[in-house]
């Protein structure tokens, strides 16, 4: 795709935005209003802007990221304005916030090369432990940073400033750090880590001595999972890490070992805590648990066999009966007002840009930039599994943002901060 | 390090197409029985607060009709300014409770077919209709409501027909309910009252229960025996104070005990005016129970209607009486295992009412859009002859002397006339069921009805057809041919 072409798909893009929005006002009071405009601006603004930061400062990156970015963006705003237009106002900020944060991104590397990521690798794990751990900070301090527990998980801070507060969730940026230290350490030890195996069976095993990152790793989740509740970022985290270890070595028995770790903390999860077990229960048996735990999953596979095959249309279906629609279950709301075709689209989005951030790592000769792009790919990937997968039974749910889609600043401003990353080491690594 | 990377790229893609797979499987194969589990609340929410079309009579009385929410003027909500009268022949349509009766039947007309899709605007641009249609019903506004008058509240039911078209003029069932409050939010709670009711207001006597028909069935069997040429008018019968059912110990005796003309023998007709159960006992068992059925199927006895709701069938067991005289006997007198709703007896009255061709009941005469324009138009439809006209002759000159000087003189209305024939069931416990089934004019009837109401309490151990159920037919005979009350 030329730059040209690229520009062009983002501007359809935004008018996919803006078309989805009318159509919602259309179905809801039959009239149009500023709305539609203000989403079109608003997403030329913000992915224009990117494109055009991305000409400048990265100006031989990859140009198949930004459009399908914008088109998942596009689909997921009009489910959230179609669920709720105050949050979608909302939403529309954090689109520029995060467009800008990336644009920043993107100018600061072109200052000199992501290099400088790995050179302060250190301090990004610092930074991003500190991040993760934010949460567990007091609700009721005086200070006026504190942590938030919503709906039994701690995974929110909250800046309270004299005219307004903002709500945070530091982990969808501490998984960028973490992925960037893990790369680093990875591309540092990569020799030690390949040479010393020892078969057992099919399986090739690391030196006992060489699982100890790996079990810090699953520990830290496991802390994540204990203090914050968060069976999401916990599982992305854990298998991140298990699937670039496996990259870096080519040693089946990360996969083996990282597999049996996380069976072996969800059993415990299971016995250990009710909000596991009531989770387990909801996945295998939604409908026999439709008045208790199994009710958001239930209204989620109602909406996506109300969808069908070609949707309710934009404001027609009922994805408001969905607990969560705007977050957890935004694909569930796209299956019932787009429908099967909306979904598949989605799926398509999501497979193109997972396949462009591998094709980056792929084709990347140095071996930090590599496992980063690798790392950042999986972490899209994991991550959009987990959720979708979640919403159709194939895992349990965990409460996780569908990336771009679903309605949350933090997740928004770190999804397009992780492309950023992704086109810097595009264009640093283009012939 | 590519290889690996490969692999997990793979692996990746793997795991999107089981995402596929899996929305395949609840979007495409699955999607139907999602979108009608009865725990999704979605199909019925979709039609909350959407124009439905009218229903109205030929007339043009409005029976059902969407007017603007006054709370929220971009929503409508469904008025019935028929109330009870008509609930169980137009029924309601509700968003807790789905639609019943004619908004059922018929709701894929009445609702409307404008749902803000790319189609539609293809439709609107090639000069589709999406506005709801609206249906016109066969009844009468005011017979109706003179009928529900009539029962007063009392449990039970009147048909009519016209009995040359099949076409029904009421189709009341009382007591009723008020459909309005069942289309709002508290919908199930109103429900929950009804359905707790002892005098079961829900329930559709008219075409949706069956009754043991009592007498009136002797105009089947009389209809039978003529036509079979077993026995006519002035054919004698003994006329015992008691008949003894053959291969049993049973008797069967007259109402009020006794004989019923002299003690020693009694004509048809006079058996048939005075509703003589010896003799019709014995008539049944002369008939035989195949002759009886082949009538009485023509008659629309064991068979599915077609119609807007499934209407049960109205059972003779011709096979289990063939070879069981006893039974039989008291088949003949439409007791035993006999069953008909009171639309089934109007048809009964219609048949003879009309040279014996039976038609099939209908409710609904045409369909029409937005402009008026018809859409749909439903004609009689003949179910056949039940009996040559020749014996329909016979059999209505029988029924006019029912009217005239036997048990059904309350049905009799001065200057018109009335043919009939009353019937007396047993209902639960000591309770008898009054039936009435008739026609007027005898010389070219326009309505022929069946008036039904359930035995109980309130109308005493002693009620008859004559006596109770006869004087609503006389009321609605001269208001349907005098136009008075």
């Amino acid at each position: 795709m030329t730059r040209r072409t690229e520009g062009a798909t983002i501007l359809a893009a935004s008018v996919l935005a803006a078309f989805g929005v009318t159509l919602v006002n259309l179905a809801n009071s039959g009239t149009l209003d500023a709305q539609s405009g203000l989403t079109f601006l608003i997403f030329v603004i913000a992915f224009g802007g990117l494109y055009l930061a991305a000409r400048a400062w990265a100006p031989r990156s990859s140009s198949l990221l930004i459009a399908p970015v914008a088109a998942l963006s596009a689909i997921g705003f009009l489910e959230i304005y179609r669920l709720d237009p105050a949050r979608a106002a909302l939403q529309r900020w954090w689109l520029l916030i995060g467009a800008a944060a990336a644009a920043l991104v993107l100018w600061l590397l072109s200052k000199g090369t992501t290099e400088i990521l790995r050179r302060y690798r250190y301090t990004i794990l610092l930074l991003s432990m500190i991040l993760l751990l934010l949460p567990n900070l007091p609700q009721d301090w005086a200070l006026p940073l504190r942590g938030l527990e919503v709906n039994g998980s701690r995974l929110w801070i909250v800046l309270d400033l004299e005219i307004t507060s903002l709500q945070f969730q530091p982990a969808e940026l501490a998984k960028l750090g973490l992925v960037i230290f893990v790369a680093a350490y990875l591309a540092d030890h990569q020799h030690a880590l390949r040479q010393a195996h020892r078969k057992v069976g099919p399986f090739q095993f690391p030196e006992p001595r060489q699982l100890v990152p790996l079990l810090l790793t699953w520990g830290l989740s496991v802390l994540i999972l204990i203090s914050q509740r968060d069976l999401g970022a916990s599982l992305l985290l854990f298998a991140s890490f298990v699937l670039l270890l496996y990259a870096t070595t080519g040693a089946t028995g990360y996969l083996v070992t990282g597999g049996f770790l996380t069976v072996l903390a969800g059993v415990a999860g299971f016995y250990a805590f009710d909000h596991v077990q009531r989770r387990v229960a909801a996945w295998l048996q939604p409908f026999e648990n439709f008045e208790d735990a199994g009710y958001q999953i239930s209204q989620g596979l109602f909406a996506l066999g109300s969808g069908s095959l070609t949707g309710a249309g934009p404001g027609l279906g009922r994805p408001d009966l969905i607990p969560n629609a705007e977050t957890d279950f935004i694909f569930a709301a796209v299956g019932e007002e787009l429908g099967f075709a909306g979904t598949i689209a989605v799926l398509a989005l999501y497979a193109l840009v997972i396949a462009v951030g591998l094709g980056i790592a792929f084709r990347s000769r140095d071996t930090f930039r590599k496992l980063l792009a690798a790392g950042l790919s999986f972490v899209l990937g994991v991550q959009t599994f987990l959720i979708i997968g979640g919403v159709l039974r194939l895992v349990p749910l965990t409460g996780i943002t569908l990336p771009f889609m679903s309605y949350g600043g933090s997740a928004l401003v770190g999804n397009l901060v992780l492309i950023a990353l992704l086109l810097r080491i595009s264009h640093e690594e283009a012939k | 390090m590519n290889g690996p990377i490969r692999r997990l790229a793979l692996g990746m893609f793997a795991a999107i197409f089981a995402l596929l797979g899996a929305v395949t499987w609840y979007q495409v194969i699955r999607a139907d029985d999602l979108k009608n589990d009865p725990r999704n609340a979605r199909p019925a929410l979709s039609e909350r607060g959407k124009e439905r079309g009218l229903i109205v009579t030929a007339a043009g009385d409005i029976l059902a009709e969407s007017v603007s929410d006054p709370a929220d003027p971009r929503n409508f909500v469904r008025v019935y300014p028929g109330g009870p009268v008509f609930a169980h022949t137009v029924g309601y349509s509700s968003f807790l409770l789905g639609n019943t009766n004619l908004e059922a039947a018929y709701s894929d007309d009445l609702r409307s077919r404008r749902d803000l899709t790319i189609s539609d605007l293809v439709a609107v641009i090639l000069g589709r209709d999406l506005r709801p249609r609206s249906v016109e019903v066969t009844l009468d506004a005011d017979l109706q409501a003179a009928a529900y008058a009539a029962l007063g509240g009392r449990r039970g039911a009147v048909v009519a027909l016209d009995p040359r078209t099949g076409a029904i003029l009421t189709s009341v069932s009382s007591p009723s309910y008020n459909p309005e409050p069942l289309t709002g939010d508290d919908a199930d709670a109103v429900w929950n009252e009804l359905l707790a009711d002892p005098q079961s207001p829900l329930s559709d006597r008219a075409t949706r229960e069956l009754f043991a028909p009592g007498s009136t069935f002797k105009a089947v069997v009389t209809a039978a025996a003529i036509d079979t040429g077993i026995a006519g008018p002035e054919t004698e019968f003994p006329d015992p104070v008691e008949f003894d059912l053959p291969e049993s110990d049973a008797t069967i005796a007259n109402f009020g005990g006794g004989d019923c003309n002299d003690g020693v023998s009694i004509t048809l007709l006079r058996a048939f005016v005075v509703s003589c159960n010896t003799t019709f006992a014995d008539l049944a068992i002369r008939v035989g129970a195949t002759n009886l059925g082949i009538t009485a199927d023509a008659l629309g006895f064991n068979t599915d209607l077609p119609f807007d709701w499934t209407i049960p069938r109205a059972i003779f067991p011709t096979n289990a009486l063939e070879n069981d005289p006893a039974a039989l006997g008291q088949s003949g007198i439409g007791e035993r295992d006999v069953r008909a709703a009171p639309l089934h007896m109007a048809m009964v009255a219609a048949a003879v009412a009309n040279g014996g061709e039976v038609f099939s009941p209908y409710l609904v005469s045409r369909v029409f859009d937005s402009d008026g324009l018809t859409v749909e138009e439903f004609q009689p439809s003949s179910l056949g002859g039940a009996m040559t006209s020749a014996t329909s002759s016979i059999l209505s000159q029988m029924m006019e002397r029912v009217v005239t000087e036997g048990t059904g003189r309350n049905a009799a209305v001065p200057g018109i006339r009335v043919a009939g024939k009353t019937g007396t069931s047993q209902g639960a416990g000591e309770f008898p069921n009054p039936w009435f089934i008739g026609f007027a004019p005898v010389e070219n009837p326009t309505i022929a009805l069946a008036v039904f109401l359930e035995g109980g309490p309130d109308l005493g151990e002693s009620a008859t057809g004559g006596g109770a159920a006869a004087p609503i037919a006389a009321e609605l005979f001269q208001f349907w041919l005098r136009g008075e009350q």
